[in-house]
């Protein structure tokens, strides 16, 4: 049971939790059991293609799972995994 | 709504008027009560773009993971982010909504001339294609 930390404005569709406990040997599954117990996150989380959105970048402990195993990276009971935005942007058009 | 406290506030000014003519950026720690947010602690971040920053600003990833540890160690919550945009107004641009995640408040603070002008925020939506205005108070 991987924690996986909520953002703030996510809890709303964790029944106001700011970590959740969800089974998953793998990255890939812990998000897969994250948004099979709150649905309403999918949304935020994945497009309509079920890939990552472009802005969501997912965080074991501290390392971008892009540089380790992607979505087969094994999480272990002990990890932690973090859904951490891209933002970028500026006054040019 | 989005209010925010006079030492957050100067704070997210006199970053924005020290980086000026380049944008700055940085996160916003408060509470938020439903649609009703109060920004409690600014927390000013490098600005990462690689190339002319004169319009342009990029947070590191890792930068706001920081971010949202030191909330949850205060007790408070990442709520929002803050650019500045030298010498234009503050309004969300293509670039801006392009770049955005719908999760958080997306304050724009003008400053002109080196001077602080006038701010805004917006509310990105999930598909990035448009960001209503939150109303703002300062
Ligand atoms: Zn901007």
């Amino acid at each position: 049971m991987a924690k996986i930390l909520i953002p703030t404005p996510l809890r709303q569709f964790t029944a106001k939790r700011d970590s959740v406990n969800v089974p998953g040997a793998t990255v890939g599954e812990v998000l897969a059991a994250l948004t099979t117990e709150f649905p309403d996150l999918r949304k935020q989380i994945f497009n309509d293609e079920g890939k990552l959105r472009s802005f969501v970048n997912v965080y074991l402990n501290d390392e971008d799972i892009r540089y380790l195993g992607k979505d087969a990276t094994p999480a272990a009971d002990s990890d932690t995994v973090s859904l951490v935005p891209s933002i970028a942007g500026g006054a040019a058009n | 709504m989005i209010r925010i406290e006079p030492e957050p506030w100067a704070a997210m000014v006199a970053h924005a008027r020290a980086s000026y003519p380049n944008e700055c950026c940085g996160a916003m720690l408060g509470a938020a009560e439903g649609d009703t947010k109060t920004v409690r602690q600014a927390i000013a971040l490098e600005n990462a773009f690689e190339g002319a920053q004169a319009a342009r600003y990029e947070l590191r990833p890792e930068d706001l993971l920081a971010a949202d540890k030191a909330a949850r160690e205060r007790h408070m919550n990442l709520i929002g982010i803050y650019h500045s945009h030298p010498d234009c107004d503050a309004y969300f641009s293509a670039t801006d909504l392009r770049n955005s995640c719908p999760w958080y408040s997306f304050v724009v603070l003008s400053i002109q001339k080196g001077e602080f002008h006038h701010a805004n925020c917006f509310l990105p939506n999930v598909d990035q294609t448009e960001a209503p205005k939150e109303e703002l108070i300062y």
